[in-house]
């Protein structure tokens, strides 16, 4: 069963000579509670894959199925309505609206879908609670530190219950400390509360906290690897070279 | 080997039973899953020591139990392990499976280095993936020691996963290299030591 | 929906400067346009309860549709129609008293009634003393009556005497009773008997209003028709009739009034166009976000929609408030110098729905429509700008396409400049503007590279830094030059307006006052209520020693298509020998002669241009006795009736048609070789009998009449200086969105050894780079609109000398430069006060 799939996906920019394949056939399928990151050098095509299977962007090429319904033929007004629905975003930049409290901003894409403020304030402040952010609902983004905006970011993209959540480097911004806490928040949110993510990431440290990583070069998948269920931690201390 | 010091080490702070040092040394890197030491090879340890003269056994009574040899630190063993501290612990990268793997992969038609790399790559990810839950589950309470250690094999993985990356960004160029042959004698001066030679060829072990 | 609410609330807080600076914008336009309109509608209003309130009181008044005096056999008329119980005849006279009349008032309504029928149709109730009564008309008895307040306010008591100013020069009046009725300000009545009256203003039998009661349970429309179809065409039933020559000065008023406050909303829009482009770039990771997370096209639109309607509201409703106030401030100002001229009652600010309608949707309408641009502009951001790293303000293309269009307008525009038609020259200066504001964008870049060559002699490495600054963003450079450029060119043309026109009318004074001596009423109202005098004045000064030719003027008025015009009649003889026309194309000195058949008119510039007849053309114009055919025989303008639409009849025929005989401005010349200091004394012996009014040798005319152009250049100057502040705002938006964007930028020109100087000329560089290129295209318009304003004045047949408005372009640019250095001064200190690490690290 998978949640999320796309078929033959392509996506080609410009024309003539300055025609550039940033997607080259792209088949990937992501079950529910996946979580699945997305690595490659700068160019690979790992970003397009992500804006293309969030609805941000069209493909030139193929397709992209999620809950069973391929939405690269959709409308701007369909799409926008998936994208608030089904997808949830985590952006590099943490992306909260500088004049709303942490509540409201987690609380937005309920608030577009026209759930009562009120409600959706509610929920929103349940979300938070979830997310570590109990005591800071009412403060605004620039009174929070950037671990703690992201996490917002992941209180608003978890607020919908949607089927796939897309990150496109959340820790691209933060330090190492508040990188390894939204990675872990983002395998809380996959193992415990089985939302399927796709993460792009170029840091390993956070990528290996992933399910699945997915490498791409040149706009194709290069290597596709399960990584969790491995050996035993001993056999890595050995690789290593501690042994 | 390390195993040697680490008992003459956890000797020095009090004298200790076999038995006890198996224990000891579980403790100190954090636990069995981490890093594992039989007691059989504590014990194979101890008795070279002993044969050596750096530590010596004793006989202490226990009451309501058997009585067990209790071993302690020689002088010689003090200076030995004062030595140790001293020296600078190798460094063992450059004796490396990986770099073996590749660079007879590169001129076997038979074998494919992109896939060995991949393959590799794989295993370390899921050593990282392994390390960063074990890490990630350390609570705070938890002995700096053992996150230190792990954070160590965390970085080391790190780095791997750089070279692979930087090899495989490479493979071309290497494979139109021919593998380094052992050199013809007397022939001129080493080509590695040359001043314009490329990053490609430091592939080779210059120690 | 609630959210965008909440987001365009808290955005709009979260920016103060800028949301004060817009808002300010805004606040200007309602404010001008609220606050003058609320003045005139009071006064407008006051006219007509003055009017009003004499009938008020009764079933059915009726007056002249020429606003003169008529046959008293209408009364009969009036009195046969089945359902009117009573009439009564009146004479209704305003009459201005001389400031030394020892009265507390500037002018009075004297009211002849008939004592024996008046008590039928309207109540008396007195307070003290006697009603009126048959026995007063003997003539013997000048017997008065009044309000109580009135009669206080005059200090005036039961069986006291009190001077009033007649036909005859003066009359005195007793007082014999008081009555219960309230004084409305500016109907102060003093009530006479009939024939007193008559007398007093010289009138003969004629009256002016017929008051009549209905019997009780009539069908009042139904008798009102009666009424009106007994009577003819020729008068008015029902209603009094406003004294339409001043309504429509003030709709004149109103329209430009308008016009200002439209141009100051333009100015506004331009500010608002750019204060939004700014958010929009400044938060096009905000919408990237929010259409990422599932936010429409058509939610952002409407976020941005809300955000400036809810500007527009804050600005409107400041401006409002700010309006009221102008009005009260101006009201007090003005009244006072209403009052003096045309005795009008200080009135209360009064705001009609219209007005408010006006402004709001106009204050509110104008932010809306200058956002409605960006506010696309954001709904088309796409959600991949959320995962784009914020980029700074980087060079924008400057848009060809609008660039063409903006130099289609004003080609189009030239042609309608060069049509000859004044029509065409008034719109052309509309599509000027326009063309001159889209094509801006496109000219930013040679433009201040242009200038900046100049500024770069005095700053020679700043200026050009200002210079890459300004091109960067053309768009809102073009838009700030635009609103800078409006303001400009109203300053030219207003300045250069004003001097040809006091010019232009000076050479009219001169030649239509080419006389020695002027007699006129103290408080002229022209087309209408001026008291005039019988022919003893005329006579008098006649016979006084050393005066030479004499001419005289008399006033009625008539209406045509509904408006109503100044009828003037002159004795051509006379007229001609003392005074004279300026004459339109066409028409000549001979035309003045033919004036003595009686059926013929002549017309002045103002009545042509606004009715579209010319000589040879017949008119119909109701008279107080009946409908009457006039031929246009000729076109000319004296100077005292040129702003009113005016024809001339001989004084035969104003006598024969509008009954009227009395003079209202006597001319006077020297006898040549006279002693003209001896005549002077002499006639001012004279007029001091007749209080109304005054004399005045031609220096003294003339100085009184440069006194009044003084004092409205100076109103038209504080106008033009209102209308150079939104370019103020746009400056100093500009470059507070300015340096707010480039933070960043000036940080590391401070890090790399720029000084704070250096960082403050580059403000003031770049501000006065906009100012400059506001004023190349607001100098040009100027120049444009200043001449189609001459063409136009022109084509209302006065001749207008047209001087190029080299004082005005000399202010512009004083203006314009100053102002530029006056909006750089609070960013600059700003941009160099910026702590050089935080700005840095500035986002």
């Amino acid at each position: 069963m998978t949640i999320a799939e796309t078929r033959g996906l392509t996506k080609i920019y410009g024309a003539g000579e300055t025609r550039v394949v940033a997607l080259d056939h792209v088949d990937l399928a992501i079950e529910p509670g996946e979580f699945v990151a997305v690595m490659g050098p700068s160019g690979c095509g790992k970003s397009t894959l992500l804006n293309l299977m969030g609805g941000l962007d069209t493909p030139t090429e193929g397709s992209v199925v999620l809950d069973g319904r391929d939405i690269a033929a959709m409308s701007d007004d369909e799409l926008t309505s998936v994208r608030r629905k089904r997808i949830g975003f985590v952006f590099q930049f943490f992306n909260l609206i500088p004049v709303l409290t942490a509540a409201e901003n987690a609380s937005l894409p309920l608030v577009l879908d026209g759930v009562p403020p009120k409600e959706a304030l509610g929920r929103a402040e349940e979300m938070l609670a979830k997310v570590g952010l109990t005591h800071r609902s009412g403060s605004r983004p620039d009174q929070l530190s950037g671990g703690q905006q992201q996490r917002v970011a992941v209180a608003r993209a978890l607020i919908t219950d949607p089927a796939l959540v897309l990150a496109d480097e959340p820790t691209g911004n933060l330090d190492s400390r508040s990188s390894e806490e939204i990675a872990g928040l983002l395998r809380q949110v996959s193992g415990e509360w089985g939302r399927a993510i796709l993460m792009v990431t170029h840091d390993p440290r956070i990528a290996a906290h992933a399910d699945r990583i997915v490498f791409m070069r040149d706009g194709r998948i290069v290597d596709d690897t399960r990584i969790a269920n491995s050996d035993s931690a001993r056999d890595a201390m050995e690789r290593a070279g501690l042994l | 080997m390390s195993v040697r010091h680490a008992i003459l080490g956890l000797l020095a702070h009090e004298p200790r039973h076999g038995y006890d040092l198996h224990g000891a040394f579980e403790a100190l890197v954090g636990g069995r899953g981490v890093w594992p030491v039989n007691p059989a090879q504590i014990y194979t340890t101890l008795s070279r020591l002993e044969e050596a003269g750096l530590v010596v056994k004793s006989m202490t009574r226990r009451v309501g139990g058997p009585d067990q040899n209790v071993f302690e630190l020689t002088e010689a063993g003090r200076e030995e392990l004062d030595r140790w501290y001293e020296s600078g612990a190798p460094s063992m990268h450059q004796r490396d499976e990986v770099f073996l793997k590749i660079t007879l992969a590169v001129a076997d038609d038979r074998a494919r280095p992109e896939r060995v790399i991949s393959r590799q790559r794989a295993t370390l990810y899921r050593d990282l993936h392994e390390l960063t839950t074990r890490r990630s589950q350390l609570d705070t309470e938890a002995p700096l020691a053992h996150k230190l250690l792990l954070d160590k094999a965390i970085m080391h993985i790190e780095a791997d996963l750089r070279w692979l990356e930087m090899t495989e960004a490479r493979l071309h160029e290497m494979s139109r290299q021919p593998v380094p042959e052992r050199e013809k004698p007397r022939r001129g001066r080493p080509r590695v030591t040359s001043i314009d030679k490329r990053p490609g060829e430091e592939g080779g072990d210059d120690t | 929906m609630s959210i965008q609410l909440r987001l365009a609330a808290r955005y709009l807080a979260g920016r103060k400067l800028r949301t004060t600076l817009t808002t300010l914008a805004i606040v200007l336009g309602v404010m001008v346009i609220f606050g003058l309109n609320g003045i005139l509608p009071g006064m407008i209003q006051s006219i007509q309860q003055v009017m009003l309130a004499s009938v008020g009181q009764v079933d059915l008044s009726i007056t002249s549709a020429s606003s003169g005096t008529f046959e008293p056999s209408v009364a009969q008329a009036v009195a046969r129609v089945e359902g009117v119980r009573a009439v009564s005849p009146a004479l209704r006279r305003t009459i201005a008293l001389p400031r030394d009349s020892g009265l507390d008032a500037s002018a009075l309504v004297v009211v002849g009634i008939d004592p024996v029928t008046a008590p039928h149709v309207r109540p008396y109730p007195l307070a003290a003393g006697r009603m009126l009564r048959p026995s007063d008309e003997s003539g013997m008895r000048t017997a008065a009556m009044m309000s109580r307040e009135l009669a206080d306010k005059l200090g005036l008591r039961l069986g006291e005497r009190f001077k009033l100013p007649s036909a005859s020069g003066t009359t005195v009046l007793e007082l014999v009773g008081m009555l219960d009725t309230p004084a409305l300000p500016g109907s102060e009545e003093v009530i006479v008997s009939l024939p007193m009256a008559q007398r007093m203003f010289d009138v003969g039998d004629r009256i002016s209003e017929i008051d009549a009661g209905f019997v009780s349970g009539a069908d009042r429309e139904a008798v009102q028709r009666a009424v009106r179809r007994a009577i003819g065409p020729d008068y008015i039933v029902g209603a009094v009739q406003t004294e339409s020559p001043l309504s429509a000065g003030f709709e004149a008023a109103s329209f430009i009034m308008n016009t200002i406050g439209v141009f100051a909303l333009a100015m506004g829009g331009f500010i608002i166009l750019n204060t939004f482009r700014t958010i929009v770039s400044e938060r096009r990771h905000d919408i990237g976000m929010l259409r990422a997370v599932g936010a429409s096209r058509r939610t952002i639109l409407g976020m941005f929609l809300l955000e400036s309607l809810m500007q527009g509201l804050l600005g409107t409703g400041l401006g409002l408030l700010a309006g009221y106030g102008l009005a009260i401030v101006a009201n007090n100002a003005l009244g006072r110098m209403v009052e003096q001229i045309i005795n009008l009652p200080p009135t209360d600010v009064r705001f009609t729905p219209s007005t408010w309608v006006t402004a709001i949707i106009l204050g509110v309408g104008v932010t809306v429509l200058a956002a409605l641009v960006p506010a696309r502009a954001a709904a088309r951001i796409t959600p991949l700008e959320a995962l784009r790293p914020a980029i700074g303000d980087v060079y924008e293309a400057a848009a060809t396409k609008r660039g063409w269009a903006g130099l289609a307008l004003v080609a189009v525009a030239v042609a309608g400049l060069l049509s000859g038609n004044t029509g065409l020259a008034g719109l052309s200066v509309v599509l000027l503007l326009a063309g001159l504001a889209l094509g801006s964008s496109v000219a930013v870049r040679p433009l201040s590279d242009f200038f900046s060559r100049a500024i770069e002699l005095v700053y020679r490495s700043e200026g050009g830094v200002a210079r890459a600054n300004l091109q960067r963003n053309p768009g809102r450079a073009a838009a700030t030059a635009s609103a800078v450029m409006i303001s400009i060119a109203l300053i030219v043309a207003l300045v250069g307006t004003i001097t040809s026109t006091i010019e232009g009318f000076g050479v009219y004074a001169e030649k239509s006052t080419g006389t020695d001596y002027l007699i006129l009423p103290q408080n002229l109202l022209l087309g209408g209520g001026t008291v005039g005098a019988g022919p003893e004045l005329r006579a008098r000064v006649q016979d006084t020693p050393g005066i030479g030719d004499v001419a005289t003027l008399r006033f009625a008025n008539t209406v045509l298509n509904g408006t109503a015009v100044q009828v003037v009649g002159i004795d051509p003889k006379e007229y001609g020998r003392i005074a004279g026309f300026e004459y339109s194309k066409g028409s000549s000195e001979a035309d003045l002669t033919r004036l003595e058949r009686d059926g013929t008119v002549l017309a002045n510039g103002v009545f042509t241009a606004q009715y579209g007849s010319g000589r040879g053309d017949t008119l119909r114009l109701p008279t107080p006795s009946g409908e009457k055919r006039f031929r246009v025989v000729g076109v000319g303008n004296d100077y005292i009736n040129a702003k009113i639409p005016t024809l001339y009849v001989s004084q035969a025929a104003l006598e024969r048609w509008w009954g009227v005989t009395t003079d209202v401005l006597i001319l006077a010349d020297a006898r040549p070789g006279s002693d003209k200091a001896a005549a002077l004394r002499e006639l001012t012996k004279t007029v001091a009998e007749f209080p109304s009014f005054a004399l005045y040798d031609t220096a003294s005319w003339r100085k009184v009449q440069a006194d009044l152009y003084a004092q409205m250049e100076s109103i038209y100057y504080v106008l033009a200086l209102i209308l150079a502040i939104p370019s103020l705002l746009a400056l100093l938006n500009t470059l507070t969105i300015g340096v707010l964007a480039r933070t960043r930028e000036i940080g590391m020109l401070r890090a790399v050894g720029g000084t704070r100087k250096q960082i403050k000329r580059i403000v003031l560089s770049e501000s006065l780079l906009l100012a400059a290129l506001g004023l190349s295209a607001g100098l040009i318009a100027g120049v444009w609109l200043g001449y189609v304003m001459i063409l136009a004045v022109e084509g209302l047949g006065l001749a207008m000398p047209y001087r190029f408005p080299g004082v005005g372009i000399a202010l512009a640019v004083a203006v314009g430069l100053s102002f530029a250095a006056l909006a750089a001064l609070i960013p600059a200190r700003q941009a160099a006060k910026l702590d050089v690490i935080r700005a840095l690290r500035y986002e």
